[in-house]
């Protein structure tokens, strides 16, 4: 997406150069073909590094935590919502970031990418026109760009950044997209049937915790799982311990989380945590009617209470 | 023995019948990425693999295993150690960077101080390593004193030809393992074709990392701004240590229920913030640059220091499992190309 | 092969609450196993992990002298998971203990030496070990002039009130006790360890210095001690870091390429300052 990149490192430079930032993060190309990876721009004459495409994946929200400088951060529709959440969280506040807002097509999953090239390793990749054209030693091949879009991305609902100082690019019409039918399907399971499903599904967790270091709303500076004195949750991989970790962190992320897959993305050994997140995220929209990081003004459910808020559970057990 | 020669055809019936022996480990298909587990038969093994997302040194260090179990009672402790592995274990078909780990982590488990727990399994596995025809862009095995068909660690070698197969025999144990098979000698004319094979495949690696006086630039540049700079994006995920075939740090926890229960030894990061912290709070790694830093210093000096050698294959997961595609090649090039320093 | 990992059992004899704070007791184990007695052949300065089964274990210093025939002192403050639950034994209880762990304070080469010892709250425990093994008479003609000095918050908080009463009367070592803040009963110094350090200015000449305490108090006494002319090669220090394995393998007590827990605890602060170090002391 040249007319993007082009675009961000306008601004940025912009930004930089009339000193009303310290910093700008944004992403440069990676080292693979297929990665990009985030950047932290503070010279003018660095903003060439900064570039927008499909494969900008990570949410760069998880980098303004703890910092005191005044910056700007080239986010895209989820990022931005985590960046909501987090001011009214009091992690950040409002003056101190100018959000450089993208509007977002979607993020390619390039593991999906080197899977449908089958066997071959991807030395050059090129992107235009909504097509991914791939070369290796021997092979060239094109496939859809929107083919191999990550799961949320294909069900995202807010892909135009929700708040903004400043616009890179057009506005995209939001698509109308149920993001919890698998949700509700599993919703008809029995417990027996859920808390099988959790159990192999999990089970391949090594307890790397890279779900939990890619999350912007996983901030706290000691983590439950980490703490000794009392230790709450055992560090081996015993299926009760690592389903006791990730289920109290889906709790801990309830109203919280706005699905931007970076959890997803991150675990080495592709288990699904998305599905315990969105089963929380649909619950707090239904019972709540609040989805995380849309507006400033709207409080979090779970950290305020209103006398019809929900409580059958307690009331009609 | 003489390097024999097999038919890829013929690799299931080789396992089925090395299965009757041991517990077999060899890579297998899980759809999105490959792992090694036991296999019941050789048709289970799937060696058309980059290589495996986790390294397979948890069969010499698993994820978590009990040291002893304890018993107390009113004035006394009784102490149980676990049994020592029962059947051998032979793990098929690893890259020549993995085989090599081992021999690294000799060096740790099996040096000053044995390791019981460690040297047991060691001593009963046998490995089979497959040869890299084609590395990858982000394997960097030649730079760390390693290549893509380096014997180091392996009993036999796998070099793919083809449709074939020489098998390299490199010890005594390899041996031990064609005893009475049907596999024949691989002849003049096949032994030539592997030779070529390594030939290219070591050609075709990119200088990826300039590890030449490493260790120097390293050691005078501790407290050099360039880590802040190179650290800033670091997640702090411990990713990179999980996946690491030669990450070995570990963490003893006990875990029990009043008078019973196990003492566990399981597998911790330099990466995770509480790994050095102090009971009086203080921590001498507070952040992720004291922790990124620390692993590259114990990588690439304090290893070297202490063992002889590099304390990296050069594999590339890191690279590649990286969220943030934070690139230890980068780092190692942009400290080696420090100027001002030593 | 011998398995590291298993503790052997000892058996509290005796509990001594050190200070008036309760933080700080000294337990005195004796082996359940009299062939484990044997065999735990230490030198001042080692030290070794205590397991208390369920919690875990920690490492803490030999704070007897291995001339004390028959058991083993270990001074624990209460702060964290493993020394909480020690606090809670009391005497008949069994426990494990790992050891000798570490490389102790340089015996061979401190003899016929000067020996000055500058310790600081509950750093002194390994030093009390070593002034009680260079005073047993078996040991004290090989050592020269021997000064500790040693210094707590407050008179209720020096540990080892018996050792320090008893070395008060001998004519063998010069003691200097301070303490930062003093009460109604308190004759003596008041003043930090380091400055009193000064003002007692023990000689370089033929001595070593060694300094045990909290950073902090590392940190000021450090320049008295360069200042009075003690080399760093001359000026040992025992660390500290979070330890588990005890025997350099887990990984995460190292300084540069050490390992605290078995190249030290005990280090020349030339040593320290040749490694690339991430301690509170770089």
């Amino acid at each position: 997406m040249p007319e993007l990149t082009s675009k961000v490192r306008e601004i940025a430079r912009n930004l930089l150069e009339e000193g009303r930032v310290k910093v700008v993060i944004g992403f440069e190309r990676g080292t693979m073909p297929l990665r990009r990876t985030p950047c932290f721009v503070r010279q003018k004459g660095e903003v060439s590094r900064l570039i927008w495409d499909s494969f900008c994946e990570n949410n760069l929200a998880k980098y303004l935590v703890g910092r005191a400088e005044p910056l700007a951060i080239v986010a895209k529709g989820c990022d931005v919502r985590s960046i909501v959440e987090l001011i009214k969280e009091n992690q950040l506040r409002r003056e101190q970031v100018i959000i450089i807002g993208v509007p977002c097509q979607g993020m390619v999953d390039w593991r999906g990418v080197e899977a449908g090239i089958e066997g071959g390793e991807v030395r050059e990749a090129e992107e235009k026109d909504g097509k991914l054209t791939l070369r290796g030693a021997d092979f060239e091949k094109t496939l859809k760009r929107d083919d191999f879009l990550y799961p949320s991305c294909q069900t995202c609902t807010h892909r135009n950044p929700v708040i903004y100082d400043l616009l890179a690019g057009e506005l995209v019409t939001e698509r109308e997209a149920d993001p919890y039918q698998d949700v509700a399907e599993f919703e008809t399971w029995s417990g027996e049937e859920r808390w099988g499903y959790f159990t192999l599904e999990f089970s391949e967790c090594i307890r790397c915790y890279a779900c939990r270091n890619a999350c912007p709303l996983c901030y706290c500076q000691e983590c439950f799982v980490d703490s000794t004195h009392p230790q709450w949750v055992g560090k081996t991989t015993n299926d009760s311990d690592t389903m006791a970790f990730h289920l109290t962190r889906a709790f801990h992320l309830a109203g919280r989380c706005v699905d931007c897959g970076a959890c997803e993305r991150a675990c080495p050994v592709g288990v699904d945590i998305r599905k315990l997140n969105r089963k929380l995220v649909k619950d707090v929209k239904e019972r709540f009617g609040y989805e995380a990081g849309l507006s400033l003004e709207q409080v979090a459910p779970l950290a305020t209470f209103k006398p019809d808020d929900p409580e059958e559970f307690m009331v009609n057990p | 023995m003489e390097a024999k020669i097999i038919n890829k055809q013929e690799i299931a019936s080789l396992l089925d019948r090395l299965i009757k022996g041991y517990e077999v480990f060899a890579p297998v298909n899980k759809g999105d990425r490959i792992c090694f587990e036991r296999i019941n038969s050789g048709s289970e093994a799937f060696l058309d693999y980059q290589n495996s997302r986790i390294p397979p040194k948890g069969l010499l260090l698993p994820q978590w295993e009990v040291l002893f179990s304890y018993h107390t009672t009113p004035g006394a402790v009784e102490i149980e150690e676990p049994p020592p592995p029962e059947r051998r274990r032979l793990v098929f078909g690893i890259r020549p960077c993995d085989a090599r780990s081992f021999t690294l982590l000799d060096k740790v488990f099996d040096g000053e101080c044995p390791d019981p727990y460690y040297v047991n399994r060691r001593q009963g596995t046998v490995v089979v390593s497959l040869g890299c025809p084609k590395p990858r862009a982000t394997c960097f095995c030649t730079s760390v004193n390693g290549g893509p068909f380096s014997t180091e660690g392996s009993d036999l070698l796998l070099v793919d030809i083809g449709d074939e197969y020489v098998i390299q025999v490199i010890s005594d144990e390899g041996a031990r393992l064609l005893e009475g098979s049907w596999l024949k000698d691989a002849g003049e004319n096949k032994l030539a074709l592997a030779a070529g094979a390594v030939r290219v495949a070591e050609a075709s690696l990119e200088a990826g990392v300039a590890t030449e006086g490493l260790k120097e630039k390293l050691d005078h540049s501790f407290n050099d701004p360039v880590w802040q700079q190179l650290t800033e994006k670091c997640l702090g995920c411990g990713v990179c240590t999980y996946l690491c075939p030669t990450c070995y740090c570990f963490d003893i926890v006990d875990e029990g229920a009043g008078s019973d229960g196990d003492r566990i030894r399981l597998w911790d990061s330099c990466q995770f913030p509480l790994f050095t912290l102090q009971a009086s709070g203080v921590n001498p790694r507070p952040t992720v640059r004291e922790r990124y830093r620390q692993r590259i210093m114990h990588k690439f000096s304090h290893f070297i220091d202490n063992y002889g050698e590099f304390g990296c294959v050069g594999c590339g997961r890191c690279v590649t499992e990286c969220p943030v595609n934070l690139d230890i090649r980068q780092v190692l090039n942009a400290i080696s190309q420090l100027e001002g320093v030593r | 092969m011998k398995n590291p990992y298993l503790p052997l059992p000892v058996r509290i004899e005796q509990v001594v609450v050190e200070t008036e704070d309760m933080n700080i007791k000294t337990f005195r184990l004796s082996f359940v196993n009299r062939e484990d007695e044997a065999a735990f052949s230490y030198l001042p300065g080692q030290f070794a992990e205590l397991s208390v089964p369920g919690k875990g274990e920690a490492p803490f210093g030999m704070a007897s002298s291995p001339t004390q025939a028959g058991y083993l002192e270990f001074s624990v403050s209460k702060v964290g998971v493993v020394t909480t639950a020690l606090h809670d034994l009391e005497a008949g209880a069994v426990l494990g203990v790992r050891g000798p762990l570490g490389n102790g304070y340089p015996i061979e080469t401190l003899q016929g030496k000067n020996i000055v010892m500058i310790g600081g709250g509950f750093g002194f425990s390994t030093l009390r070990a070593l002034t009680n093994f260079v005073l047993d008479e078996v040991n004290r003609s090989r050592f020269g002039e021997v000064t500790v000095i040693y210094g707590a918050r407050s008179p209720g908080l020096l540990l080892y009130k018996d050792d320090l009463e008893k070395w008060g009367k001998r004519t063998d070592l010069e003691l200097h006790l301070t303490v930062d803040t003093g009460d109604e009963e308190w004759g003596g110094r008041v003043g930090f360890v380091p400055e009193i350090t000064r003002e007692v200015a023990p000689r370089p000449d033929d001595a070593y210095a060694l300094v045990c305490g909290p950073p902090a108090m590392i940190r000021f006494t450090l320049p008295v001690v360069r200042d009075l002319g003690f080399s760093a090669e001359r000026t040992l220090l025992s660390l500290e870091m979070r330890m588990k394995c005890g025997l350099g393998m887990c990984g995460r007590c190292n300084i540069g390429s050490k390992y605290v827990c078995r190249d030290g605890p005990v280090f020349s602060l030339a040593q320290i300052m040749s490694l690339a170090s991430d301690g509170e002391l770089a």
